[in-house]
């Protein structure tokens, strides 16, 4: 591990060649990451393609089977009793004893992480009440919506308040209310400044809450911000909007253009896919003012993350379903 | 281990263990067939002297019984058969408990969530040990206490000092203990397979198999076992159970719950 790296304050997750096998099987290899403080960062792949064994790797639940790992400045196998105290985690399922109130549960938790009774007490009342369930805290939590069991379980994983957060699909199985209202709920942390780790299949989501995006399957295939993925997938798909309607002289000269494989109209201009959108673009403008055509605007289709998740990740492999 | 950690899981597991219904009446159910069965059979066959065949081999296991009139023997005889259903209490409880406790929380994942803090497996496990075996232990001392005050009660001193000679106490004090314990340990080993509480608690229910053999040989005035027999039984139920304490410590590993309990 690159010990400057490894020791910078500024880095809440550094990890160099880290790997986990299951017999034969390798779940994640060769995962090299870099985290800031304060990063959101999205972990995309399909099932199987090792997220949840990524997620657990970092939160010490299991050991590595090679590589090695620093999370808040602590070694991974190490010191991983005082990783588990410094990290929060939010399990695909919920895992709330159904019994118990939300309070109790909430307690049995904080009691675990070695907090103190009034810390507790205090703590608890604030994230009841930021996540809307203050009114329901005596009530089994078996009686609880889907949304309010995840908002319940985003609270535990904060009760420590933890400066690395790793979330396994916040928003699985939600209502689009209670989606927003956990989407709402990783923003506010963002701004606190935590590490958050997100592993969704919402690509929307992703886009909308990541700084950065990783897609895994075993390994780290590409690291890069939204846009960026997004600037370089993108395909030759020019949009022009016109004064007038396009008519069909205009898309038989803009056909003949060098470097314009496929034009066609549209309600307000027309579409034109070019063979290199970086360097045709300027030729298609040129034959469209040479033409007489009056533009509006011409916009360059950027391409979706999804676009960039199929572009990444090929074809799935044996043993994997795409998201 | 860390005490705190401890009380937190054995807490948790008392409170839930006092909201599962189903489960309470399953564990206080038994104890009270157990205290009452016995001083009622007592008292239907006192008038009924036993078979001479059956008197002479309980006189030849039991040479200090035979002070005890025809009626009384009968008493006796009936009551030395429930001091293994006594055994069956310690048995029986944590082995409900714990399989509920741990496949109940294969269950509802809350597992993953509790291994995510700080706490140490041998802390969960020892919480977890606890609660099963303690409401266990409490039940069969708690039941016999009761039967041996009935005994008192209706039968007089002769009899009471049956139920409470060296043989009872080594059985309830040393031999129900250890069985307790060698049941929760088999309720972790059978729990990191089963995902049914009813299948573990049947598969678990082995544990039971020796004990409904002594009741057969013990009906049928072969099989009186003294206290010094209780107690080397105690020993030999501890050191299966501390071997089983090894095996369920390494299946009850953080990374084992996670990766191999399904």
């Amino acid at each position: 591990m690159n010990p400057s790296a490894a020791s910078s304050p500024n880095l809440a997750v550094v990890t160099e060649g880290l790997g986990r096998r299951f017999g034969e099987r390798w779940a994640v290899r060769d995962l090299c990451l870099e985290l800031r403080r304060g990063e959101v960062f999205g972990l995309l792949g399909p099932n199987g393609a090792g997220k949840t064994t990524t997620i657990r790797l970092l939160a010490a639940l299991i050991g590595p089977s090679e590589g090695s790992a620093r999370v808040d400045g602590l070694d991974l196998v190490r010191e991983s009793d005082a990783v588990r105290s410094r990290v929060g985690v939010l399990t695909e399922a919920p895992g709330l004893y159904e019994k118990l109130s939300a309070v109790r549960n909430l307690d049995f938790f904080g009691r675990l992480q070695g907090l103190p009774t009034a810390v507790r007490a205090e703590r608890i009342q604030r994230l009841l009440r930021l996540f809307e369930l203050w009114d329901r805290r005596h009530e089994p939590t078996g009686t609880f919506s889907k949304g309010m069991k995840q908002k319940l379980a985003i609270a535990r994983a904060l009760l420590h308040e933890p400066q690395v957060l790793f979330l396994d699909e916040p928003t699985a199985a939600l209502d689009p209310e209670a989606s927003a209202v956990v989407r709402d709920a990783i923003a506010t942390l963002r701004g606190q400044g935590r590490t958050i780790v997100l592993c969704t299949h919402v690509l929307p989501e992703a886009e909308r809450l990541c700084d950065r995006i990783g897609f895994l399957r075993t390994t780290l295939l590409r690291v890069d911000t939204p846009a960026r993925l997004r600037a370089e997938n993108a395909d030759g798909v020019v949009r022009v909007r016109l004064a007038a309607r396009a008519e069909p002289d205009l898309l038989a000269v803009l056909r003949a253009t060098p470097g314009v494989a496929a034009v066609d109209a549209a309600a307000d201009g027309l579409v034109a896919e070019l063979r290199d959108a970086q360097s045709d673009t300027p030729a298609l403008v040129r034959a469209l003012v040479a033409a007489g055509a009056s533009i509006l605007e011409v916009r360059r289709e950027a391409a979706t993350l999804e676009d960039v998740y199929f572009e990444v990740m090929g074809a799935p492999a044996d043993g994997e379903a795409v998201a | 281990m860390r005490l705190a950690w401890i009380t937190a899981v054995l807490e948790r597991e008392l409170v839930e263990l006092l909201r599962s219904r189903l489960l309470l009446l399953s564990i206080l159910g038994p104890p009270l067939v157990i205290v009452i069965g016995p001083v009622i059979l007592g008292k239907l066959v006192a008038g009924r002297p036993l078979p001479a065949g059956l008197v002479a081999a309980l006189l030849a296991g039991r040479p200090e019984w035979a002070s005890l009139s025809p009626g009384d023997l009968a008493a006796a005889y009936s009551f030395q058969q429930f001091l293994f259903f006594f055994l069956m209490l310690p048995a029986f409880i944590p082995l409900s408990i714990a399989t509920f406790s741990i496949i109940g929380e294969k269950q509802s994942r809350t597992l993953e969530a509790v291994l995510a803090t700080p706490i140490r497996t041998s802390e969960l496990l020892a919480g977890k040990a606890i609660a099963a075996a303690g409401p266990g232990i409490a039940g069969g001392l708690i039941a016999y206490l009761g039967f041996a005050s009935l005994v008192r009660a209706l039968y007089g001193p002769e009899l009471f000092a049956i139920v409470s000679a060296p043989d009872w106490l080594a059985s309830t004090f040393l031999l129900g203990p250890a069985i307790a314990l060698l049941s929760v340990v088999l309720a972790v080993l059978v729990s990191a397979r089963a995902n049914d509480p009813r299948t573990a608690q049947q598969i678990g229910a082995v544990i039971i198999v020796p004990l409904v053999a002594a009741v057969i040989a013990q009906a049928s005035g072969r099989l009186l076992v003294d206290a010094t027999g209780y107690g080397l039984a105690a020993l030999v139920v501890l050191l299966l159970a501390l071997a089983g304490v090894r095996a369920g410590s390494w299946l009850f590993a953080r990374e084992a719950i996670l990766t191999r309990w399904r």
